[in-house]
């Protein structure tokens, strides 16, 4: 892109730089022009944040897939953008290197106290010992009892065939100074000198589109680095039943799936052990979550079961197992702790989300909704927790709708209706579709300017009473009624941009399952609105969406604004709480027996409930369309 | 696209007895007044008029103009819902009087959504549309299994054979299910129509179905095609 654009640098001490760059080019590449010196720690690779900015002034480029791994929901939606990563799309001011909250490990959500905080408790314990070889051959010993001995605590189970191996050479190499790493008092390590100061964990949270995890300090709970990036087994099916779908019935297929997704993470291991000048084998624990499929493809069982009625897992306990069992790259007897599942389509990482926001400690009833192709919605309050799954289809991802997109540059992501139509777009670009955010408020602002009715019809009565802009926008074409959001001159692709009939159908579908769900929790639990203390959108997409759009057609309860918070990727945090307390992976094991799984399918009031929830409105009203012939005589 | 209309069924005064009026039942059925549509029904009976005429000109024009406005999608879900349960409640009591009277319906069709999967909204107005259309029609529901078709298959002696699913996993199912039809010996005696949201024409013909609906509307159009189509009588 040739077009040339303004960039002002303002560094912490309030100096700014300006300078006109192309288009296009990323925001470090402009500051080396000026000589800026933004640190680039990882050599511009998008794999750590030290080249992070702040958009102070001007359009907020489009985060990357990095952004969010890196810099998480909170501060992108705050507008930090990694300066290797994102491009220069239109004049802005941005600051340098902007001081970044570190979250740390908070926990989310309304009305936690101080001492539910979690405790540093990881279960890895390094101790260095002075262990004596066995010196006389009337005193029957052995290598690894004489370490045993040294480190003077009782042990659990057997010692893993790869420390006997180490053994011999360990005790003699450094005068039988050495250190014994335990998990929850089992050996898992032992090694030639004082490596305490090694003691690293990861956490992940696999799921169907993407994987995020991070590595973390076992002894000072610091998050050393974050990685992610597509789950690699997409190419097989975008989509988690056509992921099912694939390895049905086919051993073959699942080994397929099963080793992408284990290369992908060996590579993350491999990445950020390099990049932190670490040993993988200092990696003793590691705590997997995500949906069931992806958590039994993990583990090479098969999910064909998953995806047929009743939809029962495989194994609902949590699985802990061996790094060499599971196959990947760390320290060979490292524990891979897989969270419990709840159903078939309510997985560890809803688990993990729940941790994550403490719905079972809080006194008023709090619900937690994760707006995805296959969400989930969990409902209650200390003592009772009820889970349901909430399919909306791939409508709210741009899928589906005629003119629809991901949210990348160019989709319309929030819509105006005042006299007549005003799109914004991600980036500021000319709108060359839209996603799934400005779908939710395209159709809010749509009902609200009665262009479309409660019923979900897209007017076709001429628009009478309307504005004669929007009256202009409502159009018949080749694929029925549809309502022009952005004219073709205005736009990236010389068409309208539009949304048709069928799309509000199938936003509704969508929205529909979704609101069901909360709908059907509220009527098992005995919920009213006015109970309802929070409302927690988690998730990827819920941080983009608008709160007031959504409860203005009816995706999310009527509810006051202030009662819904975004908790953005609520599993990778309980993930990683998990991989920093035993306390903590142990309450995840009793709060999944807990939690009591609703399954809407075979509820008798199921279509009630849902029919209510399609329309974009809390009553319909029943009238004739047409005046059918008045009575005779 | 023209805008559906109610179709008032031609001459249907010479059907009523003098000063009958069917307006209200036509809104009744088109809003979803199942109760109304019970009670205006009974009266009919009551009063005396031929079942069939109570179908034609009491039941369908408000059952049809709904169907219309539904492939158009000028309704939805919901809308189309309720005017099923109105209708139902009328069928419910014109069909035995029909069978008294020796109406044989135009066909016998078994309808249900295939082993592993739960989701028959769809499944449900396809169902009542050919009803309507005057097929006699046993809905087995959902998650049914291959074995369950094949017996009541046999036991009604079916014309012809439909199969929902809505799932990735589940369209496998629709084949399986076919396969053990033919195992069975009874492809020959029944034709076999699929749909739901992930199938296709392609798929249909992959499998060896008969034939394929993208919507209730055109179920009902390859209902009607395939009933036409020649298969081997039931012994
Ligand atoms: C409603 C719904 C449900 C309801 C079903 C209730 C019920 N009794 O049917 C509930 C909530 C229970 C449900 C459950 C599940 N669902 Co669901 N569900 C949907 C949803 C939102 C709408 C489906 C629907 O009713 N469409 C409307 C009807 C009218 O359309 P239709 O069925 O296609 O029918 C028309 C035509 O296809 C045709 N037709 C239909 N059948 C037949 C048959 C014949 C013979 C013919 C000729 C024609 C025909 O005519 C119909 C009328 O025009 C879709 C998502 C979406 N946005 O579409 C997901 C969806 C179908 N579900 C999906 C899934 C995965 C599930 C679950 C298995 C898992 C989950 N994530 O929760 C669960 C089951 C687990 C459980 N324990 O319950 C997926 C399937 C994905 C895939 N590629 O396979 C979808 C697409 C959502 C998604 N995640 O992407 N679901």
């Amino acid at each position: 892109m040739s077009e040339n654009v303004s960039v002002t640098f303002v560094d912490g001490d309030g100096k700014q730089t300006s300078r006109k760059v192309g288009r296009g080019s990323t925001f470090i590449d402009a500051a080396q022009d000026l000589n800026l010196d933004i640190a680039a720690t990882c050599g511009g690779r998008g794999r750590c944040r030290s080249c992070r900015i702040k958009v102070l002034k001007g359009i907020l480029p489009p985060p990357t897939i990095m952004d969010q791994v890196q810099l998480g929901p909170d501060e992108v939606h705050e507008g930090f953008r990694l300066s290797c990563q994102t491009k220069v799309i239109a004049d802005c001011t941005v600051l340098v290197a902007p001081p970044i909250a570190e979250g740390g490990h908070k926990i989310l959500g309304a009305g936690v106290s101080e001492d539910t905080q979690f405790h540093l408790d990881s279960g890895i314990e390094k101790k260095l010992v002075a262990a004596n070889t066995p010196k006389d051959e009337n005193h029957q010993t052995s290598d690894m009892e004489m370490i045993l001995v040294a480190l003077g605590e009782p042990v659990n189970g057997d010692v893993p065939i790869e420390v006997l191996r180490k053994a011999p050479d360990v005790i003699r190499a450094k005068g039988g100074s050495l250190t014994v790493t335990t998990f929850n008092h089992r050996v898992i390590d032992v090694e030639p000198g004082d490596t305490t100061r090694h003691k690293y964990g990861m956490a992940f949270d696999i799921g169907t589109t993407s994987i995020v995890g991070s590595l973390v300090d076992l002894e000072t709970g610091e998050q050393l680095a974050s990685v992610g990036g597509v789950n690699p087994q997409a190419v097989f099916g975008g989509d988690l039943m056509s992921r099912i779908a694939y390895a049905q019935f086919n051993p073959q297929a699942l080994r397929k799936l099963r080793s992408r997704v284990l290369a992908e993470i060996n590579g993350y291991v491999k990445e950020v052990c390099g990049n932190n000048n670490i040993s993988a084998g200092h990696i003793y624990k590691m705590v997997i979550v995500g949906n069931t499929c992806m958590h039994h493809i993990f583990l090479g069982i098969d999910p064909t079961y998953v995806g047929l009625a009743p939809y029962a897992p495989t194994v609902r306990e949590p699985v802990v197992v061996t790094a060499k069992e599971a196959l990947l790259k760390v320290n060979p007897n490292a524990r891979i702790c897989f969270l419990p599942i709840v159903a078939g389509f309510v997985g560890a990482d809803t688990v993990a989300a729940v941790l994550a926001t403490r719905i079972h400690e809080s006194d008023h009833i709090r619900v937690m909704v994760d707006i995805g192709t296959n969400g989930e919605v969990v409902m209650g309050t200390r003592g009772r927790l009820m889970a349901c799954s909430a399919p909306a289809g791939p409508a709210l991802e741009g899928a589906q709708i005629h003119h629809g997109m991901r949210g990348a540059v160019g989709a319309i992501e929030k819509v105006e209706i005042d006299g007549d139509v005003t799109c914004e777009t991600i980036g500021g670009a000319p709108a060359v579709g839209i996603c799934g955010s400005g779908l939710v408020d395209a159709a809010a602002k749509m009902l609200e300017a009665k262009v479309i009715n409660p019923s979900g019809l897209l007017r076709r009565d001429g628009g009478e009473g309307l504005p004669e802009k929007i009256k202009a926008r409502i159009v018949e074409g080749d694929n029925g009624w549809h309502f022009v959001l952005t004219w073709a001159k205005d736009t990236g692709k010389d068409e309208d941009i539009y949304l048709t009939q069928q799309d509000i159908r199938q936003l509704q579908l969508a929205k529909g399952a979704i609101y069901s769900g909360i709908l059907m929790l509220q009527k098992v639990m005995g919920v009213a609105d006015g109970d309802i203390e929070e409302l927690m959108l988690a998730g990827g997409f819920g941080n983009y969406i608008s709160t007031e759009s959504s409860v203005a057609i009816r995706l999310l309860p009527n509810l006051p604004l202030e009662k819904i918070a975004y908790v953005g990727n609520a599993a990778a945090l309980g993930a990683q709480m998990a991989l920093l307390s035993e306390t903590e992976r142990r309450r995840a094991t009793t709060l999944a027996r807990e939690i009591e799984h609703v399954a809407l399918a075979t509820n008798p009031d199921f279509q009630e409930i849902f029919v209510k929830a399609v329309v974009f409105g809390d009553e319909t009203k029943r009238k004739s369309r047409t005046r059918t012939r008045t009575k005779v005589g | 696209m023209s805008e559906p209309r109610l179709k008032i069924p031609e001459g249907w005064e010479e059907r009523a007895p003098e000063g009958w009026e069917w307006s209200e039942l036509w809104e009744a059925v088109e809003v979803g007044k199942h109760i109304f549509t019970d009670e205006f029904v009974r009266k009919a009976i009551d009063t005396g008029i031929n079942p069939r005429t109570i179908l034609d000109d009491g039941l369908f024009p408000g059952f049809n103009l709904q169907g219309d406005r539904f492939t158009e999608q000028i309704i939805f879900i919901p809308e189309m819902l309720i005017t099923a349960r109105a209708m139902k409640a009328g069928l419910a009591l014109i069909r035995p009087l029909l069978a008294a009277q020796a109406e044989k319906p135009i066909g016998v069709f078994v309808m249900g959504t295939v082993l592993g999967d739960m989701h028959d909204i769809g499944q449900s107005i396809v169902a009542i549309m050919l009803e309507n259309a005057g097929f006699q029609l046993t809905n087995l529901g959902t998650d049914v299994h291959p074995d369950k078709f094949i017996e009541t298959i046999k036991e009604l002696k079916a014309d012809l054979v439909g199969f929902s699913a809505l799932l990735s996993t589940t369209v496998y199912y629709q084949k399986v299910t076919i396969d053990e039809i033919e195992k069975a010996g009874l492809r020959d005696n029944v034709k076999i129509l699929i749909g739901g949201a992930p199938t296709t024409q392609d798929w249909a013909d992959e499998i060896g179905a008969d034939g394929w609906g993208r919507d209730a509307v055109q179920a009902v159009k390859q209902a009607k095609r395939l009933i036409a189509e020649p298969r081997t009588a039931w012994a």
